[in-house]
């Protein structure tokens, strides 16, 4: 296995995820756990890392340990959702944009990450011309850590991403799966192919 | 008598049920996983939030049985496998509309089944207007809360499948409260949670 998807949900309906990476799982290039059926092999036998808005984040302190051993070993990881308990000191918690209003939410790319480079952020910021989908608000981001999208005048970063010094890479994304963003079924694939291959260690700047 | 809130632990769990907004209307949190060393029927109600992951409630089906065949009451909102865990629960999904509002003048056409009912002195039919993911054949002689704009539940309590109570909907407010996005949601618990704890969690309980 080369990444690892922690499956949170239960239901099929809630997949803005397996399907877009059917390709990666039928190859073996991914493999998808049930959150409850994890155990820390899987973190050991993973080279990249993709969390999901679902996920039991009270439950997943119990492999904080295995976590930070998987960054230490250069690690890469894409958190969706809002942090609330955070596994790293670093990580701080879920702040949300107050009261927000249209303009909060327009997006705009501030560092082009080669998993959204050439992709127009304003085609993942409405899904039938309304926004919030994508996020509203934003995990604060650690020290050293690279603004990539960001929201509103304030350019609440909503997406960052953070070499974090002591090895291994997160990129959080503090709303819905971004590649579930949007109406573009040509971008989401897109974003999709990209994120595994950057969780497999290509795609480096 | 108090109110046990099961906690999945999702960003929209931690939100809904630990912030201070609704923490008040919650006496005891206990994760799914340790429900079996919890003794419910020392609570008047058992609350169990959208989207709670069925299979982690699977196991725990008897127990919930048990408190239901003693008198308890279950609260269940939506996006849940509720036949997993819970009995006499017959529910058609329905793809969700998202964007029903964007028509002017739209109507999604729920509708307050039972105005008669407590709740609705809490809660009006905009604070359960958001989005429909399904609905319910509820057993004969439940009473139906809200329903679609077919006629069909998608809110009920059913005092006839157990000698308990379970009220159930389809909707899904601690999921969108929880996740800072769709007012209506929040309406809807700060309407249904006073009412549950005034009506349910406390003297006048069952």
């Amino acid at each position: 296995m080369t990444v690892l998807m922690i499956q949170s949900h239960y239901q099929e309906p809630f997949a803005m995820t397996a399907p877009l990476f059917a390709d990666a799982i039928s190859s073996g290039l991914m493999k998808v756990v049930r959150e409850m059926e994890l155990t820390d092999q899987h973190f050991a036998s993973a080279r990249g890392l993709i969390t999901t808005t679902h996920l039991d984040q009270i439950g997943f302190q119990r492999f904080a340990a295995a976590v930070i051993a998987f960054l230490d070993r250069g690690g890469r990881w894409i958190y969706h959702g809002h942090i609330l308990r955070p596994v790293l000191p670093e990580l701080g918690i879920y702040r949300p944009i107050e009261n927000p209003k249209r303009v909060d939410l327009d997006q705009v790319r501030l560092y082009d990450h080669p998993i959204f480079s050439g992709i127009d952020q304003k085609t993942l910021e409405t899904n039938h011309g309304v926004a919030g989908f994508y996020g509203r608000g934003h995990n604060p981001p650690p020290e050293g850590a690279i603004v990539i999208n960001a929201l509103g005048p304030r350019q609440v970063p909503v997406d960052w991403i953070w070499a974090r010094p002591k090895g291994g890479e997160i990129l959080s994304h503090a709303g819905n799966e971004f590649w579930g963003c949007g109406d573009d079924p040509e971008a989401k694939k897109l974003l999709a192919r990209r994120a595994t291959a950057w969780l497999c260690g290509e795609l480096n700047r | 008598m108090t109110i046990l809130a099961i906690h999945p632990g999702a960003y929209y769990h931690i939100e809904t049920l630990e912030a201070p907004r609704y923490a008040r209307h919650f006496d005891r949190l206990v994760r799914p996983e340790d429900l079996a060393d919890e003794d419910l029927s020392r609570h008047a109600v058992v609350f169990i939030p959208c989207r709670t992951p069925a299979d982690r409630l699977a196991s725990h089906a008897a127990q919930l049985r048990t408190y239901l065949d003693q008198g308890g009451t279950i609260v269940a909102t939506g996006e849940t496998a509720w036949e997993v865990f819970l009995p006499g629960i017959a529910f058609t999904p329905e793809p969700t509309n998202w964007w029903w509002w964007l028509t002017p003048g739209a109507d999604l056409g729920i509708r307050i089944a039972s105005p008669q009912h407590s709740l609705f002195k809490w809660l009006d039919q905009d604070g359960l207007t958001w989005h429909l993911h399904g609905w319910f054949d509820p057993p004969e002689g439940a009473e139906i809360l809200a329903v679609n704009g077919e006629g069909k539940p998608i809110f009920y309590v059913d005092e006839v499948t157990t000698p308990g109570r379970m009220i159930i909907t389809s909707l899904d407010p601690c999921f969108h409260h929880g996740s800072h996005f769709m007012p209506a949601t929040t309406r809807f618990l700060d309407g249904f949670l006073p009412w549950m704890r005034e009506e349910l969690g406390g003297e006048k309980a069952k």
